[in-house]
């Protein structure tokens, strides 16, 4: 296991909750990898075109990178904004066809426009970091934000909200809950996430093209949280690393490693239809924990 | 009046493709409510058993190189059997990672994962036996058919209109089936109500079997037919109708037999539509043109509205 | 509630930190030659481009064999890894940093050009010789020092068939050009199809795109032979190239055609059968060139393919390469143990002086004689255009060598 392996399951990770945001609301909404190449399409034409971005050290620095976040933030929420009043009207399997759509436009859009560089893409992205142990360490403490704001979330009115969606939308609306609102909410966040995930990626993987965001990686991310579990931000945290890093750990086994990589997801629900990482298995290690009790179960809020 | 012929036959050729892998996958759609996304590998299955069948050999970069099956039939023959042996995987497919699900009353998104594990699993399966090579159906294979048919000077190949009527035809026979048998009726009573169809002594779980096991043969026998008429390209050959294919669903309406083909038919025309100077943004064209589809008519073209399935 | 995400927090972040600290291979160690020299493959063995990299394979493990016949590193053996390195990028980078980790001294790969902007600029950090079998898009030995490559550009190859056809045909008027444009090396070679055709004042009549999996062109064709030109001009890989020459003769169109270097394989037979007669390549790899090392090459591979009597004998152009790739390296390396034995360097030592030996040699290799400019681009002396012969039946043929 090295530095590298660990930076693409933390970029999976996120990209896992990207999609995880939505469907805790009850919206199957596949376009992360569409916010995710937009996000990466920014990294790469900032800081390949825009000198004042360089600095003077040896190293690209680490504001700019910063600041390639912000926008591209600010370029996918907006982005998200108008483009989840419209498409928050369908549901379901509808909804999650329509962001796909959407997907293989902006792919498609992206090889054409002359200035994304075509089928090559754009290369010689500069560089934080000197290692991937320094990208590693940067989204951790991004994935290690993200979480925190996710549990934050989960906790607020607004997310109680967005689980009560979920449970039963036309209940939700009827107590009162704007629907719509906390729909698009949980839609542009996930626009935010898979946006700045982008620009990390695209200064790891030194290039970016339009192939990196395309009805493959869609799908793939949703197995991340339909493995990990969509009811707690562990759930696709979980999935996202481990079958980021599945295909890598399962090199040993040579030309079976894909058949049994499938295999996995195919079992994996199977055996877990909730996902490995639920709210019960929680309360079970609590129970395994708790004996001796500790007091810290006095301080949970129902 | 040449050129609009043309763009025609064009649209016809393209969409023809189309709609014979949609035709299958909208079977289990209209059963289950959910997506197969191992219907391209199944697909794939069935052109590489229609190439065995006819006498092909397996190239040098897979476990079974150099296997030759010991006779060959003629294509007609070949093709029938390579659906009925794809339509055995996909009951196979169905019986691990559906409907396990089914039993336990899962989530049905779930299947989407699932049937995506069994997608990966098969196509890296053809790899390890076959290799990455491709193989194709030879050319002359239909006898002394001309190559391509010319029509009030507008030009299409012959197997192109072959395919197209071929899909046609399973259009008709799958309809004929579904409103005038038992059996089809029953199948129809499932994809209403799965639960009412049970009260009414409808063998829910055998109706399933049957939708796909009748995929897997359509999804064989398209595979075949398109590796007549294009070479069979390895191992991922159908995964890259998958996505057109699901376009092609919503657009007809997803789970409507009839829709798979008029929205095969009309994807492939808007494609055909698209000056030479835009080619470029042909996929664009068709995915913009499928979700302005979805915002103005969700159900699809000759869809029903089915909001809470997944 | 806190405590349940500070506690998980902790757990993801300590156990993240455990992952990373296992890490990494010492590359000031010395070189590990108890397997034997170690050299490290990455090829796109599984996903989309998995054909090219079944067809690299072959040559890596032929030229393995034959450098370890002739007595591997002055005695030692070379020890070959090959990792797969998917047809994606991030696949490519794991199977890099992976090999580089496992202390190779050198590399060869990644297979698509793509991967390579992004995966040797990792290689080109940890100071690992790479040399490329198949990266044929501009600016690839330009992201470093340790970037080499043995396959040619589009630039010196392509124009030599278009000169070649007009040679031929001098009342060639009308040309017609093809390419997918999500390809990497299609947009390139078309981009250099286009000048050559406009330099002999053919400038191309029309231009039509495609997509890399796209398999039926009708459309594409029928508004081409609108514009009734007499020569049509691709760039495309084997398999759509195949699929496009097949369906451009089946719907009518009798006049010349030109093929860039992507479908210089013979895996084009089987597609485009009978249709494929007459095609004109330009080719970075001739089977038919008579020098001693292609001839070893062409016997060994026929060998190897002999038992299965259904393959075609004749390799194709990227297993030549990758061949060419392998023999670079293992020559290099000979050289370096003779002046500096490996045994008294430590890795990244061992790997600079590599550098330095592969790009100051001269090779006799498959492709002809072969030498690298200072920034590792290939100097190759032979290219060569061919034609198609298809046999009677269609089933197999031959690029036949024109003068």
């Amino acid at each position: 296991m090295d530095a590298g392996l660990l930076e693409q399951m933390l970029l999976g990770a996120l990209l896992g909750l990207s999609v995880y945001l939505p469907l805790r609301c009850g919206q199957l909404s596949l376009a992360t990898p569409g916010f995710f190449a937009i996000g990466g399409t920014v990294a790469a034409l900032l800081s390949t075109r825009v000198p004042a971005l360089a600095g003077s050290g040896s190293t690209y620095p680490i504001t700019s990178v910063l600041l390639e976040m912000a926008l591209a933030a600010l370029l996918t929420g907006v982005l998200a904004l108008g483009l989840g009043r419209v498409v928050l009207q369908l549901r379901g399997i509808y909804l999650a066809i329509a962001t796909i759509a959407l997907v293989e436009i902006l792919r498609v859009v992206t090889l054409n426009l002359e200035f994304t560089g075509g089928a090559l893409g754009i290369f010689g992205i500069p560089q934080p970091f000197d290692s991937a142990a320094g990208y590693a360490a940067f989204t951790l403490a991004l994935l290690a934000l993200i979480c925190w704001l996710c549990d934050r979330l989960e906790k607020t009115r607004p997310g109680r909200a967005m689980a009560a969606i979920r449970d039963d939308e036309l209940a939700a609306a009827s107590q009162g809950i704007n629907t719509a609102d906390s729909k698009l909410l949980a839609f542009v966040l996930s626009a935010l996430v898979a946006g700045i995930t982008g620009v990390v990626a695209a200064h790891f993987l030194n290039s970016w093209n339009a192939k990196l965001g395309n009805f493959d990686a869609s799908i793939t991310t949703l197995a991340f949280v339909v493995f990990g579990g969509s009811r707690t931000w562990l759930g696709p945290v979980f999935g996202g690393l481990l079958l980021t890093a599945l295909p890598e750990l399962l090199r040993p086994v040579g030309d079976l490693r894909l058949i049994v990589f499938g295999a996995v997801i195919l079992v994996g629900p199977l055996f877990f239809p909730q996902g490995v990482i639920t709210p019960e298995l929680f309360k079970t290690l609590k129970r395994i924990m708790r004996r001796p009790p500790t007091p810290a179960a006095q301080g949970e809020r129902p | 009046m040449e050129g609009l012929l043309q763009l025609l036959f064009n649209g016809l050729s393209v969409g023809a493709v189309y709609a014979l892998f949609a035709l299958g996958y909208t079977l289990v759609f209209s059963v289950l409510g959910v997506i197969n996304f191992a219907h391209g590998a199944i697909f794939t299955l069935g052109a590489y058993f229609t190439y065995l069948l006819i006498g092909g050999a397996v190239g040098a970069n897979g476990l079974l190189a150099g296997l030759q099956l010991p006779f060959a039939l003629p294509f007609w023959l070949a093709l029938p059997v390579a659906g009925m042996a794809a339509a055995a995987v996909a009951l196979v497919v169905e019986r691990i990672a559906f409907s396990p699900l089914r039993d336990r009353g899962s989530d049905p998104l779930l299947a989407l994962i699932t049937s995506l594990g069994a997608g990966v699993i098969l196509v890296n399966l053809i790899q390890l036996l076959v290799g990455a090579e491709s193989y194709s159906i030879p050319v002359g294979t239909l006898g002394s058919l001309p190559a391509a048919l010319s029509i009030a000077g507008a030009k299409v190949r012959t197997v192109q209109v072959i395919l197209l009527a071929i899909a046609g035809l399973l259009l008709a026979a799958l309809s004929i089936w579904i409103d005038g048998s038992r059996s089809g009726k029953a199948l129809q009573a499932v994809s209403e109500d799965p639960v009412t169809a049970q009260l009414l002594g409808i063998n829910s779980g055998r109706m399933i079997q049957i939708a796909f096991g009748i995929s897997g043969f359509l999804a064989g026998v398209a595979g075949g037919l398109v590796g007549l008429s294009v070479s069979i390209a390895g191992p991922y050959f159908g995964i890259g109708y998958g996505l057109k294919g699901l376009g092609v669903l919503v657009l007809g309406g997803l789970g409507s037999v009839p829709g798979a083909v008029l929205g095969g038919l009309i994807i492939g025309l808007a494609e055909a539509c698209v000056p030479a100077e835009l080619s470029g943004y042909k996929d664009a064209v068709s995915f913009g043109f499928l979700f302005l589809v979805l915002l103005i008519r969700p159900q699809g073209l000759l869809g029903r509205p089915q909001p809470n399935k997944v | 509630m806190k405590r349940r995400l500070a506690s998980s927090l902790a757990a993801l972040i300590s156990a993240a930190a455990a992952l990373s600290a296992c890490q990494g291979s010492d590359d000031q160690g010395p070189v590990n030659l108890s397997k034997g020299v170690p050299v490290g493959a990455v090829l796109a063995l599984t996903g989309n481009a998995n054909v090219y990299g079944q067809d690299q394979k072959i040559g890596i493990e032929l030229a393995l064999a034959a450098l370890n016949g002739a007595g591997g590193v002055n005695g030692k053996p070379l020890a070959l890894s090959i990792e797969d390195g998917g047809s994606a990028e991030p696949s490519a980078n794991a199977a890099f940093t992976l090999q580089i980790n496992r202390g190779m001294l050198a590399l060869i790969g990644p297979t698509l050009s793509q991967q390579a902007f992004s995966a040797d600029p990792i290689a080109q950090r940890r100071g690992v010789p790479v040399v490329a079998p198949s990266n044929t898009a501009t600016g690839i030995p330009e992201i470093g020092h340790f970037i080499s490559r043995v396959s040619a550009q589009s630039s010196v190859i392509a124009p030599l068939s278009i000169a070649k056809a007009l040679q031929l045909n001098p009342s060639i008027r009308r040309a017609a050009v093809f390419y997918a444009q999500d390809d990497a090396y299609s947009t390139a070679e078309t981009v250099i199809f286009q000048q050559a055709l406009t330099a002999k004042g053919l400038k191309p009549v029309t231009v039509q795109r495609t997509q890399l999996n796209d398999q039926d062109f009708q459309s594409q064709i029928t508004a081409a032979l609108n514009q009734k030109p007499d020569l049509v001009v691709l760039s495309l890989q084997a398999m759509d190239g195949g699929n496009l020459i097949r369906q451009l003769r089946e719907l009518g169109y009798r006049g010349a055609i030109v093929v860039g270097n992507g479908m210089n394989t013979p895996n084009i037979y089987p597609i485009c059968q009978k249709y494929c007669d007459g095609i004109l390549i330009a080719q970075a790899y001739s089977p038919e060139l008579a020098t001693p090392a292609n001839q070893r090459f062409t016997a060994a591979f026929a060998a190897a393919q002999a038992r299965n009597p259904k393959v075609s004998p004749i390799p194709p152009q990227l297993t030549a390469q990758a061949y060419t790739a392998m023999q670079v390296i293992g020559e290099a390396l000979a050289r370096l143990d003779r002046s500096q034995p490996l045994k008294s360097l430590s890795v990244s030592q061992a790997r600079r002086a590599l550098m330095d030996e592969i790009l100051g040699g001269t090779y006799q290799t498959p492709l002809g004689e072969i030498r690298f400019t200072p920034e590792g681009e290939v100097i190759q002396k032979n290219f060569f255009v061919a034609q198609v012969r298809m046999n009677a039946g269609g089933k197999s043929g031959r690029f036949s060598l024109l003068p």
